[in-house]
């Protein structure tokens, strides 16, 4: 895939991970402050937004819980790696299902209360399911843009 | 018509299940990719196709997902908000009063945001609906839900079309 769609790929990805952590730069410029309730509500479709699985560092939070806070920063440093690499193998879809097993592992036995919620858990897990879905969602592009 | 049927009826099941929220706390950010999943599936299967899906195809399939569940979820959600004149605006508001006061902004920072919020909660309450609010729901699910239609169209072809592969390879 050619460097300049790799490029706007990664931006985009950098943007949405940006929006997560929106309250962390409301210190930088105050008028962020007037797009808060709305990327809130835009986050709302992808994330329950539950306040106690939400990522706190001193008093403000992520827009998304601590896994899909990772999954979207799997995704995104990925993105930045295949920026300078090309993946050399075809990946068999196995792969993609192997990755989702730890959190869905998770997602299972915390509701079963084997344990309670970990945000680090949580974090890890959705990192590994973002930065290997990344390589489908590559794929993916890399032949859409070959049959266009 | 017919081709867009799959994507009609997973688009529409999307944006219902978005609105409930206990079912949002078990499946996060995978309703709209599985969504379209489902719309290449049920695609493969009225068509009877056992080809592979060209990607071009699965992207369609996935923005047209996207598409109509933000065309449904937006409707339920302005709808609900004009009969029952209340949402998660009015709901949180006392916590979203609570949070920018804590932001450490310029006090007239802090009122502009509050009375701009304050006048989306007071046509809410009178009115049902507000022009903001219905402009920040339908910009939100336009992009958000085909975005992610369109990546669970690309990621799903691929699932889909390696079991094709597996089962040919298989004969």
């Amino acid at each position: 895939m050619r460097f300049t769609y790799k490029l706007i790929l990664f931006f985009l990805l950098l943007i949405w991970c940006v929006g997560i952590f929106i309250e962390w730069f409301i210190k930088f410029d105050e008028r962020l402050l007037f797009l808060l309730p709305n990327l809130q509500k835009a986050y709302s479709l992808v994330c329950h937004q539950d306040k106690s699985k939400l990522i706190l560092f001193n008093h403000v939070a992520t827009l998304t819980c601590a896994r899909c806070t990772g999954i979207y920063l799997g995704l995104l440093l990925m993105s930045l790696i295949l920026l300078f690499n090309e993946p050399k193998r075809k990946l068999a879809i196995k792969l993609l299902f192997v990755s989702a097993l730890p959190m869905l592992c998770d997602v299972l036995l915390y509701s079963m209360n084997i344990y309670s919620y970990s945000k680090p858990i949580a974090f890890s897990t959705g990192f590994l399911l973002g930065s290997v879905g990344f390589l489908y969602l590559y794929a993916g592009l890399k032949k859409l843009i070959q049959e266009l | 018509m017919k081709k867009y049927l799959p994507a009609l009826v997973c688009g529409f099941g999307a944006g219902v299940l978005q609105i409930v929220p206990f079912l949002k706390s078990f499946s996060c950010c995978m309703i709209m990719p599985l969504a379209a999943f489902f719309a290449i599936m049920l695609n493969q299967r009225a068509t009877k196709s056992r080809e592979k899906i060209p990607m071009k195809k699965a992207l369609l399939l996935g923005l047209f997902t996207g598409l109509f569940a933000a065309t449904f979820g937006s409707i339920l959600e302005i709808l609900i908000t004009l009969i029952t004149k209340h949402n998660d605006i009015i709901s949180t508001f006392p916590e979203l009063q609570r949070m920018i006061e804590g932001f450490p902004v310029s006090q007239e920072i802090k009122t502009e945001v509050l009375k701009l919020f304050q006048s989306v909660r007071d046509d809410i309450l009178k009115n049902g609906f507000s022009i903001l609010y219905t402009f920040s729901i339908l910009i939100n699910n336009f992009v958000v839900n085909t975005i992610f239609g369109m990546v669970g169209g690309l990621i799903g072809a691929q699932i889909i079309n390696s079991k094709i592969s597996n089962s040919s390879n298989n004969f």
